[in-house]
């Protein structure tokens, strides 16, 4: 009886695996046919030459720096303090948490736009408060993810009886924050922070309808453009991608499936 | 002063607080709750009041009528269409994929490497997604020419089309899929081998033991799952707009809105956003309910 | 023929041997327990009976009837599982019922039996509850129920009791073996508690490492313990080394002082290194009787345990646990004090012969 079942496992596991390895296969090989009739690296290098690919992805890293460090100085303080101070707060931040998926990135944007685009708070008339009005939306859109990586990482620590012990010890607020709750979660961190860097890189809705010029709508920029690039350019974001959440399940020693739910579609 | 280092230390107090302490409390959240304020809440909630409203500012229920006419009723039937299509498409082969690899007596590797690539796949939906299928089943994409050059099978002859609704479909499914194999692995794993093995004592089969014991616990989960496929299907966009801005779903068409290319009617737009925020809404309070269900009896 | 049979069991997993050599006749009602530390194969056995483990070589056979490689549905044992396993989505009723319903027995059938087995396990009006409204002792009881209800040839029990508390435990345990002796059927208890397995058994088995190292009633296994293991692991006992004087009288030397002993053990000659328990309730002061062993023991130390005070002192080099019984009225010894202790011949065990 064992067998019957293992046969019928590995079917839908190749089937599977066809159906997630074909496409990538085939973008590899049609992203290595610029040159016509030659196996070549051509369209990779034109990509990483083009100085707005440089500029885009630059951009784009720094604004998921921006974002991690913004969402993690927002939510970890939070996080801390529900489990601590406030557990009557639970449900509300959770259900707040909730919230961008309610509200999904294209709605959002239209909602920043008719917020910020006008007087008083006219922030797309200025490029800079225009990249904070992106940055915000960022924020927002990985805040579930991050929150979940943070509040898994505090409650496998036990976050009331390692601050008493430290407390017991004469230790204040700021030496407990930094020298006992955040390198215990550490990983639970880092964890957040490469799931916002995936999820900033890969992101095209809000950054297009923004007019900034970030990874992804220089992406769609060349996918109206070229052929061969767009290619080469999606089996770099792949790589990315798969860079980060590898980085991510190496951190949590592969527990917690959750832990790589993202993505902006 | 033994009282006051007393009153430092305690982190909960035991007796109900008074209500300015709970007051003093919150002050710490008060930063994220401000934050999702300006950058959630007020958006959001100007796009619902918009949709209320004429270009002039007077309330108006035109807006919300205005969404029943064809063109649009057509943008969300489409939308629900797709969304439901890949729901469910997603769901039973993620499910399939999720049970091979945790139950089916596979070896371990094969659920870490699912997991992960799940994990990535998830993730890799937008313009790279939708550059990548262009890259294999469009006009001169890989498989196209494979199955032109090796099997003599024209397929776009044979009406197969990456750019209509079954493309999309397809091409959607990338991380339907993994989403519906993240969100089922932890219910599966629920599935403790004793319920298995305590009804093989009882006598029954295989059949018996799914039909009875494993579905019905599963099922919360499995249907809970699906709707959040349909929500995050229903609100996606970049993947269609790199695809094919052709296509009339709800989220292309707000996108047009935005951008101001169609019909200039602001407030038509908002409305628009509306209906979706209900949507999504409705299907992720489904999703949630469901799965406090499934964790009451998983516990 | 006995009701169960294992006949040289033996279990391979890859290169460990989790279970060998083991054999064992269970007649028709009797209740065994298989006693022993984690990892000793206790547990692989028990799921070879169920028919979850197959057997790599060696037979099981119930009432004539060979199964060693019949599918566990098939069979007709009941096991109860240590996590209690009873199916959330379904009711006390339908998790009783459901041997019964797979089985096609009659709607009116059913519901004769769950309302029997509900009374049995005293949880009548629990009928329409869900195993997450029970408490832990409650579901097990549930779950022992479900096993009974389609009346089994055996009744397997895989440590039922360990995920409860203390005091439940021993409530549970009574319960157990009241219906099981109720209803007389077959039972095989697996556990790693030997005061369960003591108090509620017919037979013990007790296991390590995958042998069985004694078989007995549990009188049996407790005094008289065959070997090192058992003794040390059924109850508390004094071991200490000691020589051999005298194989035929059973006279031996430890500390130089000189014991003698009515155990034999063959193939010990004179000058051998040998293992020896005396249980602390064999020792007794000298002053109330004196018995065959007579030796100095000066008090160490006195602990008040409730109904037993024991009292650590030395003979010779070696320190030995002694206990008593509490009594309020009697006087009790100084630390320091030496008084003569003494224990019969029974009480001096002679394990196997030290390595």
């Amino acid at each position: 009886m064992k067998k019957k079942i293992n046969l019928w496992a590995w079917f839908w596991i190749v089937l599977g695996a066809l159906y997630f390895l074909v496409p990538l296969y085939g973008t590899f090989d049609f992203s290595l046919h610029e040159k016509r009739g030659v196996l070549s690296f051509f369209a990779y290098q034109n990509v990483l030459m083009d100085p707005r690919f440089r500029e885009s992805f630059t951009y784009s890293v720094l604004m998921a720096l921006a974002t991690i460090v913004v969402g993690l100085l927002l939510i970890v303080p939070t996080a801390y303090w529900v489990h601590l101070r406030l557990p009557q707060a639970r449900p509300l931040i959770e259900f707040i948490t909730l919230m961008p998926f309610v509200v999904p990135a294209i709605v959002l944007v239209f909602g920043l736009i008719r917020i910020y685009s006008g007087p008083p708070l006219a922030f797309t008339n200025s490029e800079q408060l225009t990249n904070l009005l992106l940055m915000c939306g960022y924020v927002v859109v990985a805040m579930p993810y991050t929150y979940r990586s943070v509040d898994t990482g505090l409650r496998a620590i036990d976050v009331r009886t390692l601050t008493e012990a430290a407390q017991s010890l004469g230790a204040g607020w700021f030496t407990i924050l930094f020298r006992v709750i955040f390198p215990n979660i550490r990983a639970a961190l880092l964890s957040g922070a490469f799931l916002t860097f995936a999820i900033v890189i890969g992101e095209f809705t809000i950054a297009s309808l923004l007019n900034r010029p970030a990874f992804g709508p220089y992406l769609v920029y060349m996918g109206n453009n070229r052929a061969y690039e767009p290619a080469a350019l999606a089996i770099i974001s792949f790589a990315l991608t798969w860079a980060a959440i590898g980085l991510i399940q190496l951190l949590s020693h592969g527990r917690s499936d959750q832990g790589q739910l993202g993505g902006m579609h | 002063m033994a009282q006051a280092t007393q009153n430092q230390t305690r982190v909960v107090s035991p007796q109900r607080p008074s209500v300015f302490r709970n007051l003093t409390a919150w002050i710490g959240v008060l930063p994220f709750l401000i934050f999702v304020f300006l950058f959630l809440f007020w958006p959001a909630s100007s796009l619902i009041i918009g949709s209320f409203e004429t270009p002039s500012g007077s309330f108006t229920l035109k807006n919300i009528t205005d969404l029943f006419t064809p063109s649009i009723l057509d943008a969300y039937v489409l939308s629900i269409q797709i969304s439901i299509v890949t729901a469910v498409g997603g769901g039973i082969f993620g499910f399939m994929l999720a049970y091979a690899a945790i139950q089916g007596g596979l070896p371990r590797w094969i659920r870490t490497a699912l997991t992960t690539f799940s994990g990535v796949a998830s993730n890799f939906a937008g313009v790279p997604l939708a550059f990548a299928f262009i890259a294999t089943l469009g006009h001169t994409g890989f498989l196209t020419a494979f199955f032109a050059d090796v099997m003599g099978v024209k397929i776009y002859d044979l009406g197969f089309n990456l750019y209509n609704f079954w493309g999309l479909a397809l091409t959607y499914m990338y991380f339907q899929f993994p989403l519906m194999v993240l969100i089922m692995a932890p219910a599966l794993d629920g599935l403790r081998k004793e319920w298995r093995e305590a009804s093989e004592n009882l006598g029954a089969s295989s059949f018996q033991y799914w039909r009875y014991v494993a579905l019905p616990i599963l099922m919360p989960s499995l249907l809970g799952s699906t709707i959040l496929l349909f929500g995050n299907a229903f609100g996606a966009y970049a993947t269609a707009y790199a695809l094919t801005r052709t296509l009339n779903i709800v989220t292309v068409l707000i996108g047009a809105q935005i951008s101001g290319n169609v019909l200039y009617n602001p407030n038509l737009g908002y409305a628009l956003a509306f209906g979706m925020i209900v949507v999504m809404a409705i299907s992720i309070g489904l999703y949630t309910w469901l799965q406090r269900q499934t964790a009451r009896w998983l516990r | 023929m006995a009701f169960l049979e294992l006949t040289k069991i033996r279990k391979q997993f890859g290169q460990v041997a989790a279970v060998e050599d083991f054999n064992l006749q269970v007649e028709r009602g009797e209740f065994v327990s298989f006693l022993g530390p984690s990892g000793c194969g206790k547990t692989t056995t028990l799921r070879m009976i169920a028919g979850f483990e197959i057997p790599t070589e060696g037979q099981v056979s119930v009432d004539g009837a060979d199964i060693t490689n019949q599918a566990p549905n098939q069979r007709n044992v009941g096991m109860v599982f240590q996590s209690y396993a009873l199916f959330p989505n379904m009711t006390v009723a339908q998790n009783i019922s459901f041997g019964l319903r797979i089985r096609k027995e009659s709607e009116s059938a059913i519901k004769e039996r769950v309302t029997e087995m509900l009374a049995l396990i005293h949880l009548d009006q629990r009928g329409s509850s869900y195993p997450y409204q029970l408490s832990g002792g409650q579901q097990q009881r549930v779950a022992l129920a479900r096993a009974l209800a389609i009346r089994p040839q055996v009744l397997l029990l895989d440590e039922p009791l360990s995920a409860l508390d203390a005091k439940i435990r021993i409530s549970l345990r009574s319960e157990i073996r009241a219906i099981q002796k109720e209803l007389g059927i077959t039972a095989i208890y697996v556990t790693h508690d030997q005061e369960e397995a003591l108090s509620i058994s017919d037979r013990i088995v007790v296991m390590s490492h995958g042998h069985m190292e004694q078989v007995g009633t549990p009188f049996e296994i407790y005094n008289f313990p065959k070997t090192a293991f058992v003794a040390n692991f059924v109850g508390t006992l004094n071991t200490v080394e000691a020589i051999m004087v005298d194989p035929e009288k059973g006279v031996l030397k430890m500390d130089g002082i000189q014991f003698e002993s009515a155990s034999r053990v063959d193939g010990l000659k004179k000058g051998d290194k040998i293992s020896i328990a005396i249980r602390p309730e064999r020792l007794s002061f000298a002053s109330e009787q004196r018995k065959a062993n007579v030796v100095d023991a000066k008090i160490e130390n006195i602990t008040f345990l409730g109904s037993v005070v024991r009292i650590q002192v030395t003979v010779g080099k070696t320190k030995f646990n002694m206990d008593t019984f509490n009594n309020p009225f009697l006087e009790l010894p100084k630390i320091g004090d030496v008084l003569e202790v003494t224990c019969s011949r029974e009480a001096v065990l002679i394990l196997d012969r030290q390595n």
